[in-house]
């Protein structure tokens, strides 16, 4: 073990690794990686944890696991082959969710440091408040692909992990995936609510009807549609019921689910006239009569994944899939459903079938089932290579943290090509704690555009608070001077409260919301602003720093007024009188906001550069590796 | 040759995360590549790690030498109580673990008795732990018969690895934004906007390598050779006086001899800086407190720029590095430099 090897760090550092305790969180791809690093560099106790177990497709890059260890705790495991490596290191593994309240406060102030191998950010976000709370620094990094970083994150130091805006997943108008699909991904993300209505949870944002809202409608076209949706409810008498109900009453029969979804459903959107004046239409297909022509593949492929299916072979498929997920839906008895799982084979090939079929509908290109698994499962491709050099680099800042050389710290990014000033491996200046930030500022406070009479406490609690959040047993209060309590993380105490609209506890424009997260030893004030309608319907919009998006009104406005933005005049208007009456601006769109993430500039390094002398500035755009900072959560 | 390997379903599941990232055909010929690795220090076995995983046909690990305490710092392929025997023996089975696909096995010999026509065997000779004459022997060898050689070592908290591909034909993703017109006419334009996408396009390039010794034997006295020094990462002279160290006295700085070989490196800087045209305290002397063993981080870093690089090589795809990269972990540098044209 280096440390324990006179002669190979010096004396500090030596004694440093030798006295330290660290926690790796998630033994995945970087874990592995890093673990090897640690018990080698002599690290003498390591803790790690991770929920997860071992998968076939991990095998290419997580070396500590082997054929015989799938289906195993990857903590587990990692723990006894690092332990080949190092007899002499400590190594203790957790099978368990870092969200647990088992690893409280006192849990983290354990270590000396803490290092994330995380590949989802609400996890990552998590560690970041545990490590803010216990004052414990933290090693934050990710890697896709070819791409990779890392960053320190020390309080009042350094930023923190929240500090930025995090840019939202990327969604889809609700009329594109409905009736309007222009891409394979709408097919796909349109197959994926398709198999939530038929077999998981019924979700109304996951509607897979025509959308008789669809805003391009409006006018003389949309009375069309309204007239013809009384038709067609009629004709199929399926709206009144729940999808699911209906197609297990057919006994998820394929013939007459296609038809439904691929006949009749088709010939409904055909008749909303206005969409298609300067589309091609849709066309819709028959079970009976399906065409039998091959899509051209460019050459011949062994894998069967990476070919091309035609209709027909997608219609066989889908009632295989069909059959094989009712058998699973069967085995889980009264009030079962299925979540759907790119590794679960016909829930993969339900949705590569309908995907497929609707795209041929629209006259969109098809896509082979190993394409659609890339996009229906957010899959981030990863190789050990990357890995490696992360968590080399993980290491290397970790020996810096451990003496506590803080203003040496660097956020390094793994480029795939060198830069002008021939660095592969580019680092940058951490920046300072953002005085704004909701997480890490001494009094957070945050923004929630929202309609207080269509948001109930449970939607504030499930989508708001946690989802977006990022709280995990929060309790609320209103600031209201009695300190009525919404929320409660004690279970049962605020049931009562949970179907009710926020209005109906005097929660309107301005009220302060507190939330008290215990587990993070987390406090935060929510500062709610109501709207009568916000922009593309979201539900509800989290803005962390006010001041910029004020910055930013007066632009907008006048963009408004010149267009109304797709807006009908009465919309319009409503929204301009909402926003006298809040003298705040709320119309602007979630994409400005990551605009003012991208458009921030980070500071190259400052120091005179290794690179003989010569301190040229240069300046390098986060957008450049936003993109790869986070992985996609699903 | 490659074309005619396929991938099985098995092959397929295994390398799922990696196939979606270089293709089917870049597997295709990765499965196809017969590797050497000459020297199973820690980075031998960061590299063999990597390159096992990524599923060539065949790797074999030569080294005649045996394993010592230092090891323990770094390799992680030899099972700690085998101080004394051979690493390339010791290694096998480990490496074996990480991918019973691919066909490994070790030679014991020393690199240095091996005849010419040995390298013949291999698409790809990767040397680390060698002396410079005999990196500049191999290297000749593979050119003259079209073998990817590279060529690596770590030294405490430095790191290097040369990459000399000959004539090395590649192909590479370039993206370009566009928008789809056809699809996209009937959109209202605040859709139309988010129809823009980037679409890749495959082209074929190609590169010219130079010799290892065009770049050691390099005159940086030239006016020429001065401005290119302001660019050039100092590791690479650091380098060059451990290269020194181990040309000279037939075996590597180690830790059980620390204060002397320390005291060695410190007089045998100024010569070598010297004798390629620097002043004699160009680099400071202060890099010889930090190059002794090879540290675990180091050699994965540098074994994964090594690793990637192989693997670019067989598989044809993506620009390569030419044709050094240097990472010194003490001002935490990662350079990519081409030297020696
Ligand atoms: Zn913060």
């Amino acid at each position: 073990m280096a440390a324990s090897i006179f002669g190979v760090f010096d004396e500090v550092t030596q004694n440093k690794i030798i006295s330290s305790k660290v926690l790796v969180v998630g033994a995945g791809g970087i874990g592995c990686e890093l673990l090897k690093n640690l018990v080698l560099s002599g690290f003498p106790d390591i803790e790690i944890i991770d929920l997860d177990t071992i998968d076939v497709s991990n095998l290419n890059r997580q070396f500590l696991f082997r054929k015989e260890h799938v289906g195993k705790s990857k903590a587990q495991v990692a723990k006894e082959s690092a332990l080949h490596f190092n007899p002499d290191a400590k190594i203790t593994a957790y099978h368990d969710s870092i969200m647990s309240s088992d690893y409280d406060l006192e849990f983290f102030k354990k270590f000396d440091l803490v290092m994330n191998a995380l590949d989802n950010r609400v996890a990552r976000n998590h560690v970041n408040r545990m490590c803010l709370a216990a004052d414990k620094p933290l090693i934050e990094s990710g890697t896709a692909g070819y791409l990779g970083q890392v960053s320190v994150i020390k309080k009042t130091v350094t930023e923190c992990y929240e500090c930025q805006p995090q840019a939202a997943q990327k969604t889809f108008p609700g009329c594109t995936i409905r009736n309007t699909p222009s891409e394979p991904i709408h097919c796909i993300v349109w197959a994926k609510h398709l198999f939530n209505q038929l077999f998981g949870e019924d979700d109304p944002d996951q509607d897979v009807s025509p959308d008789t809202a669809d805003p391009e409608l409006a006018g003389e076209a949309g009375k069309a549609a309204l007239e013809s949706e009384a038709k067609a409810d009629a004709a199929g008498g399926i709206k009144r019921k729940s999808t699911q109900a209906w197609a297990m009453e057919t006994g998820y029969n394929a013939e007459k689910l296609f038809n439904k979804f691929f006949r009749d459903d088709i010939k409904y959107l055909l008749s909303m006239e206005a969409l298609w004046k300067k589309r091609k239409p849709p066309v819709p297909l028959d079970w009976n009569n399906l065409p039998q022509d091959v899509p051209a593949t460019t050459h011949q492929v062994a894998i069967c994944d990476q070919r091309l299916w035609s209709v027909q072979e997608c219609a066989d498929v889908f009632a295989k899939s069909l059959s094989s997920l009712k058998e699973e839906l069967i085995k889980q008895g009264e009030g079962g459903m299925l979540v759907w799982d790119k590794d679960d084979d016909p829930a993969m090939d339900f949705v590569t079938s309908a995907a497929n079929i609707r795209a041929h509908i629209f006259g969109i290109p098809s896509k082979t089932r190993f394409d659609v698994k890339s996009m229906a499962g957010n899959i981030i491709p990863a190789i050990a290579t990357t890995n490696a050099i992360i968590a080399g680099l993980i290491v290397m800042e970790g020996l810096k943290v451990l003496r506590e050389e803080f203003d040496k710290c660097k956020a390094v990014f793994l480029n795939r090509q060198p830069n002008s000033r021939k660095k592969l491996l580019v680092p940058c200046q951490l920046e300072k704690p953002n005085p704004k930030c909701y997480v890490c500022a001494p009094k957070p406070e945050v923004t929630v555009i929202l309609n207080t009479h269509k948001i109930t406490v449970k939607v504030l609690e499930e989508k708001i608070i946690k989802g977006g959040l990022g709280m995990v047993a929060p309790d609320v209060e209103i600031d209201d001077g009695k300190g009525t309590i919404l929320i409660s993380s004690e279970e049962g105490e605020t049931e009562e409260n949970t179907e009710k609209f926020l209005e109906q506890f005097g929660i309107n424009n301005g009220v302060r919301l507190k939330c008290d997260d215990f587990l993070q030893n987390y406090n935060l004030t929510i500062i709610i602003y109501h709207r009568d309608k916000l922009e593309e319907d979201k539900e509800f919009q989290i803005i962390g720093d006010v001041s910029e998006i004020q910055a930013k009104y007066l632009e907008d406005k006048e963009n408004e007024d010149k267009q109304p933005n797709g807006l009908t005049e009465k919309q319009a208007t409503e929204a301009a009188t909402a926003v006298e009456d809040e003298d705040e601006v709320m119309l602007v769109e979630e994409e400005e906001i990551q605009q003012i993430t991208v458009s921030k500039k980070r500071k190259h390094d400052e120091e005179p550069e290794v690179v003989n002398g010569d301190t040229v500035k240069k300046q390098r755009l986060i957008s450049d590796v936003a993109e790869h900072y986070d992985d996609i959560i699903s | 040759m490659a074309e005619q390997i396929t991938i099985t379903e098995d092959e397929a599941a295994l390398y799922d995360r990696q196939i979606r990232l270089w293709g089917l055909d870049a597997q295709r010929r990765l499965r196809a590549s017969r590797v050497l690795l000459i020297g199973l220090r820690g980075l031998g076995a960061e590299v063999a790690k990597n390159i096992v995983l990524a599923g060539i046909k065949s790797l074999t690990l030569l080294d005649h030498t045996v394993v010592t305490e230092e090891d323990a710092c770094s390799q992680f392929l030899v099972p700690r109580q085998d101080v004394g025997k051979n690493r390339a023996e010791s290694s096998l089975h480990r490496v074996q673990q990480l991918n019973p696909m691919v066909d490994v096995q070790a030679d014991i010999s020393n690199v240095g008795d091996k005849p010419d026509d040995y390298f013949l065997n291999f698409d790809v000779v990767c040397a680390t732990c060698c002396t410079l004459t005999l990196l500049h022997r191999i290297d000749e060898i593979c050119a003259a018969h079209k073998i990817k050689f590279f060529a690596g070592d770590v030294f405490g908290f430095y790191g290097y690895m040369f990459a000399d591909l000959g004539f090395h034909e590649y192909a590479e993703d370039v993206q370009k934004t566009k928008a789809k017109e056809n699809i996209g006419e009937g959109e209202p334009a605040t859709k139309k906007a988010k129809i823009e996408e980037l679409e890749t396009h495959v082209v074929k390039k190609s590169a010219t390598f130079t010799r290892l010794s065009n770049a050691f034997e390099f005159d940086w006295g030239t006016t020429e050779g001065a401005k290119k020094l302001k660019r050039t990462p100092n590791t690479f002279f650091i380098i060059q006086v451990l290269l020194q160290f181990m040309e000279k006295f037939s075996r590597r700085p180690e830790v059980k001899t620390l204060l002397e070989d320390r005291q060695a490196l410190e007089e045998l800087t100024p010569g070598v800086l010297e004798k390629i045209g620097l002043k004699s305290d160009y680099i400071s002397p202060e890099f010889a407190r930090s190059c002794f063993a090879e540290l675990s981080p180091v050699c994965a870093i540098v074994g994964g720029v090594l690793g990637q690089e192989i693997i670019k090589a067989v598989s044809q795809k993506d620009r390569p590095h030419r044709n050094f990269f240097f990472f010194n972990g003490i001002d935490g540098s990662g350079l990519v430099d081409q030297i020696g044209d």
